[in-house]
């Protein structure tokens, strides 16, 4: 094999580079200056351009359709799109450990440093069309994480959510690798473009892929807790810093979808009724144990964890659709669109708790937040707006991500599914309005830690405005992704 | 269609969307103080904006008026779309009526966080004449939930001691049936490309067309489905027995003119949307069910008389009445004739007004005393005579007495039941005579006899004297009085809006669709496209 580099794959993967060479400034410049912390402000600024160069480089060389580097990357929409979902969560992650007691004391340098690896690790899964290539996107990315959640220096539970996430995950990644090894068994291919064209024959005749395919399917169950693989979840949610939990609901758990869906897109699904059945029934399991357990919930975290959970249901049955659909520009413009409202409202949620975190140990229960409408009535409101629009009510953005996503579905006749999502979405709401019962109607003093917490409230207000203002005007938007995916 | 008359031709939107500039008006307003009379003046400018258009309104016409119609998601179909017509349009002023009485009679009630209330009042208005003015599916269902959103909040922060409970317990039931809704909603969006040639639609008049297949004896066919998943959301929100436990859970914890906007307007929301949805959509389904929502309907009706005549409390007592007076009004629906579809439109408006009424007197006596416990009250009418007379003329209209307005819907919806099967009449009928058992029950209780515990310490302790209506409060009553004396006597001058609409509905109810009137100061009608 004859590997050349010109210019054209590395303008395409400058996103990637920009990355990595950005997430060694502050760290070069911590070790020269005898390992001193520099300004937190200062660190921020420079991984914020760094994520600004690479997003406008992603918008420029993104979806070009190109693949680079013989067919491992591949730049098309669903790169670009998926890309700046999760750079944009990634950069409001980082505001979040800027202003976060847990995260922007001596270690700043080192968790941005890691962050952007990570996101780089993103951009190389979303892009893959290389299975291979996917699991080094795979673990790159999780290995800087593991380490980002262990960072928290006083938090025992943090690094316990640390170990728990590196030995659950390395077994997760391990099992994708069998799976991938499996396919290349059975194929003589890793490469996806080609499992286009082999995959949904081979499904059906050759057992050995069927096998592979499955196990490469619980990978990914994994990374986006999809249950019975969930376990880790609110443990670990729970444990790691809130600003780092955010940035791992949000970036890791786009990427890892954008890449299941890079898989789903093969059609292969389509070959085996039974791995249908599976992962619709995956779907409806975790959907209902999202739901229900976040009822029981009394920390207000774990609560959002559970939630997240619910929502990777939600998300799954899109993806299924992909997987099944033959138009499926619209099926994978509607995950995308979930993926966008999901991460900014999970995003905003988890950045009003960081507010109200007054301590690395701090546990924010849900009756904790009384009387914190009186005190902060913009941003109580705001996450009023977050919580309506997890909970699907219209005219949040919430809603209509739903609508997209529950109506593609029910256009590949996966309605008694779709009936599933809509009932659970309906248990989901008592849960979302718990924490405003007792925001607006209990009395009590819930406040945020500190009142200098600019960026933070920035990043809220925009969020909801977002929220709000797409809500209202979801269409362009929707047609957008749509369009460059096409 | 270029109109000179700009308000004139976009008369509806400035109806959806005025109250919610008067919501950020009122929320950024610097005084505190002034609050309650910066809302009466809008809710009054908002009141002569329906006048404005209740005057332009061509009531000879079945077809849809002041429609406006705008791209809002291209890619699904989605648009803008309202409009008015006979049937909705007496809905819509009932809303604008109620808003400055109610923020009239909430003057003493509400003490505390006014911007709030105020807030959440003007949106829910906007919500409430959305989901009557809407005619596309989705932007109907944006309404319709949004309308939860400021209702949940004016139970959980105003509400009484139990609130938290009964406004999350109202949130879920609703949202619980709207979903199936939504369901219903995508799936008939999804068969429109077949009846606009490829285009995915979610407009009323284009699923007017679908004409969905349905099975008698079969139920999981698409129609019989689909009419039960809105059905059953718009079942609840009535509610129909056995989906009603949320309303005197509501009612009882809702601070005044939260129980007079639920009873007012929004449990009109659902039965509303029975004769705009559900029977031109699924018409063999509403037929063939007919049975089942006339039992429930008749059920509902003795049932929550007689729960009725058992509650100590006065507000509870008027909370079942209400279960029981939309049991007729869902009777008056199903039974699918001229005499009982037009009785229960006009029912609706009567209930909004009466039980309206009844609610701002408990809330009134309520005021003064903090009580609603039957067994404490007693002799009141030698207190409060003004009062009293008050409370007996809106009673009278609530037991459908002759010359109020009640005694035309409940006589009409009668009069269709026995025309639809004169075994249902009279099982409703008993209906009626508990109902005036209840009621004065009651009033004899409250009113009359000896003087019971407030009253007699009322004339001992001065400082808890009663004191009789005040000139606001008898201001609130005024309209009241005079629009349950007017519909009672002059009953035409309100069913004429809705008579073309109703009697198009009937005779179309297989072949339904409507028709949009251009111009509304012509007769020029033009097919819907």
């Amino acid at each position: 094999m004859n590997v050349t580099i010109g210019l054209a794959d590395l303008l395409l993967i400058s996103p990637i580079i920009v990355l990595f060479l950005f997430s060694l400034v502050p760290l070069i410049t911590k070790v020269t200056n005898n390992n001193q912390e520099q300004k937190p402000a200062a660190t921020l600024i420079t991984a914020l351009m760094g994520l600004g160069i690479s997003a406008g480089l992603l918008i420029l060389f993104g979806g070009s359709d190109q693949t680079i580097f013989n067919g491992q990357l591949l730049f098309d929409g669903l790169t670009k799109w998926a890309g700046l979902i999760t750079i944009i969560s990634a950069a409001a992650g980082l505001v979040m450990m800027y202003e976060n007691p847990s995260t922007h004391y001596e270690q700043f340098s080192e968790i941005v440093f890691l962050a952007l690896n990570s996101i780089a690790g993103m951009l190389v899964l979303i892009s893959a069309v290389n299975l291979i290539t996917m699991f080094i996107g795979l673990e790159l990315m999780s290995l800087s994480l593991y380490l980002m959640i262990a960072m928290s220096q006083e938090q025992k539970l943090s690094k316990e959510a640390a170990i728990k996430y590196f030995i659950l995950g390395s077994v997760a990644s391990a099992i994708f690798l069998y799976g991938v090894s499996f396919v290349f068994g059975s194929t003589n291919t890793v490469n996806i473009t080609e499992l286009i064209q082999i995959g949904t024959a081979t499904i059906q005749s050759n057992k050995l892929f069927l096998f592979g395919i499955t196990f490469i399917v619980v990978g990914f169950c994994f990374k986006v807790s999809i249950a019975p693989f969930h376990a880790w979840t609110p443990d670990v949610y729970q444990g790691a810093p809130t600003p780092i939990t955010a940035f791992m609901a949000t970036a890791i758990k786009t990427a890892s979808f954008a890449a299941f869906l890079r898989i789903a897109a093969t059609q292969v699904f389509q070959g085996s009724q039974g791995l249908i059945d599976v992962i619709q029934w995956l779907a409806v399991v975790t959907m209902i144990v999202g739901n229900v357990a976040a009822i029981i919930q009394t920390n207000f975290k774990r609560t959002l964890a559970y939630s997240s959970i619910a929502h990777s249901g939600y998300i799954l049955v899109g993806v299924l659709t992909v997987g099944l659909s033959a138009n499926s520009a619209y099926s994978a413009a509607s995950v995308l669109f979930y993926l966008l409202t999901y991460s900014v409202m999970t995003i905003g949620a988890f950045a009003v708790l960081s507010m109200i975190e007054k301590s690395e140990t701090d546990f924010v229960t849900t009756e904790s937040l009384a009387g914190f409408a009186k005190k902060q009535p913009t941003l109580a409101f705001c996450l009023a707006i977050f919580l309506f629009s997890m909970a699907g009510l219209p005219p949040a953005l919430g809603f209509f991500s739903k609508f997209y996503l529950f109506g593609a579905a029910v256009n590949e006749g996966l309605i008694w599914l779709t009936l599933w999502g809509v009932i659970n979405s309906a248990i989901g709401v008592y849960y979302y309005l718990r924490p405003i019962i007792v925001m607006y109607m209990k009395d009590g003093s819930a406040d945020i830690s500190s009142p200098k917490l600019y960026a933070s409230t920035v990043l809220v207000v925009t969020a909801a405005l977002f929220i709000i203002i797409v809500g209202l005007f979801s269409g362009p938007l929707f047609s957008m992704i749509e369009r460059s995916l096409s | 269609m270029i109109d000179n008359n700009l308000i004139g031709s976009s008369v509806l939107s400035v109806l959806i969307f005025l109250p919610l500039i008067f919501a950020a008006v009122i929320l950024l307003w610097p005084q505190k103080n002034t609050v309650r009379e910066l809302a009466f003046g809008f809710s009054i400018i908002q009141l002569a904006v329906s006048l404005f258009m209740l005057k332009d309104f061509n009531s000879a016409t079945a077809a849809l008026q002041f429609v406006e119609k705008f791209s809002w998601i291209e890619r699904f179909g989605i648009s803008y779309f309202v409009g008015v017509d006979g049937i909705s349009v007496m809905l819509v002023m009932l809303t604008t009526v109620l808003m400055p009485i109610m923020i009239l009679g909430s003057w003493k009630s509400i003490d505390q966080k006014l911007k709030g209330f105020h807030v959440a009042l003007f949106v829910l208005q906007s919500a409430m004449l959305g989901s009557f003015l809407a005619l596309d599916a989705v932007l109907f269902y944006v309404f319709w939930e949004l309308s939860l959103i400021p209702m949940y909040f004016i139970i959980g922060i105003w509400g009484g001691s139990r609130k938290i409970y009964a406004t999350v317990k109202f949130f879920i039931f609703t949202m619980t049936g709207s979903v199936l809704m939504l369901l219903a909603i995508i799936f008939m969006m999804r068969l429109t490309p077949e009846v606009t040639g490829g285009a995915i639609s979610a407009s009323l008049l284009d699923f007017y067309k679908l004409k969905i297949p349905f099975i008698g004896n079969d139920f999981f066919t698409p129609q019989t489905l689909l009419f039960f998943a809105f059905a059953g959301a718009f079942a609840i929100k009535v509610p129909l027995f056995p989906l009603h436990t949320w309303l005197p859970d509501a009612h009882v914890e809702a601070p005044t003119p939260g129980s007079v906007v639920l009873a007012g307007v929004m449990l009109k929301m659902g039965t509303y949307c029975y004769l705009r949805w559900v029977i031109p959509l699924f018409p063999e389904a509403s037929s063939h069910f007919a049975w089942l929502f006339i039992s429930l309907g008749v059920i509902g009706i003795i049932y929550g008389a007689l729960v009725a005549m058992i509650q100590p409390d006065v507000k509870k007592l008027v909370a079942y009445s209400s279960v029981s007076h939309m049991g007729y009004i869902i009777l008056g629906l199903f039974v699918l004739n001229v005499y009982g579809v037009n009785g229960a439109l006009y029912q609706m408006l009567n209930h909004g007004v009466s039980t309206g009424g009844l609610f701002l007197l408990i809330g009134m006596i309520y005021e003064r005393t903090h009580s609603r416990e039957i067994s404490k009250y007693g002799g009141l009418a030698s207190a409060m005579p003004i009062f009293t007379i008050v409370f007996l003329i809106v009673t009278m209209s609530s037991i459908a007495v002759p010359l109020t307005n009640g005694f035309i819907g409940e006589f009409l919806i009668l009069l269709g039941a026995y025309n639809y099967s004169p075994l249902v009449a009279a099982c409703a009928v008993i209906g009626v005579v508990l109902g005036a058992a209840y009621m004065l029950w009651m009033v004899k209780k409250v009113f009359f006899g000896p003087a019971g515990e407030i009253v007699t310490q009322s004339l001992h302790d001065p400082e808890h004297a009663l004191h009789d209506l005040s000139l606001r409060e008898f201001s609130v009553m005024a309209p009241i009085l005079i629009l349950i004396l007017w519909m009672g006597l002059f009953p035409n001058t309100i069913m004429n809006y809705s008579k073309a609409s109703v009697d198009y509905l009937l005779a179309n109810r297989q072949n339904y669709s409507l028709s949009i009137l251009q111009d509304s100061s012509k007769d020029t009608l033009e097919e819907a496209k």
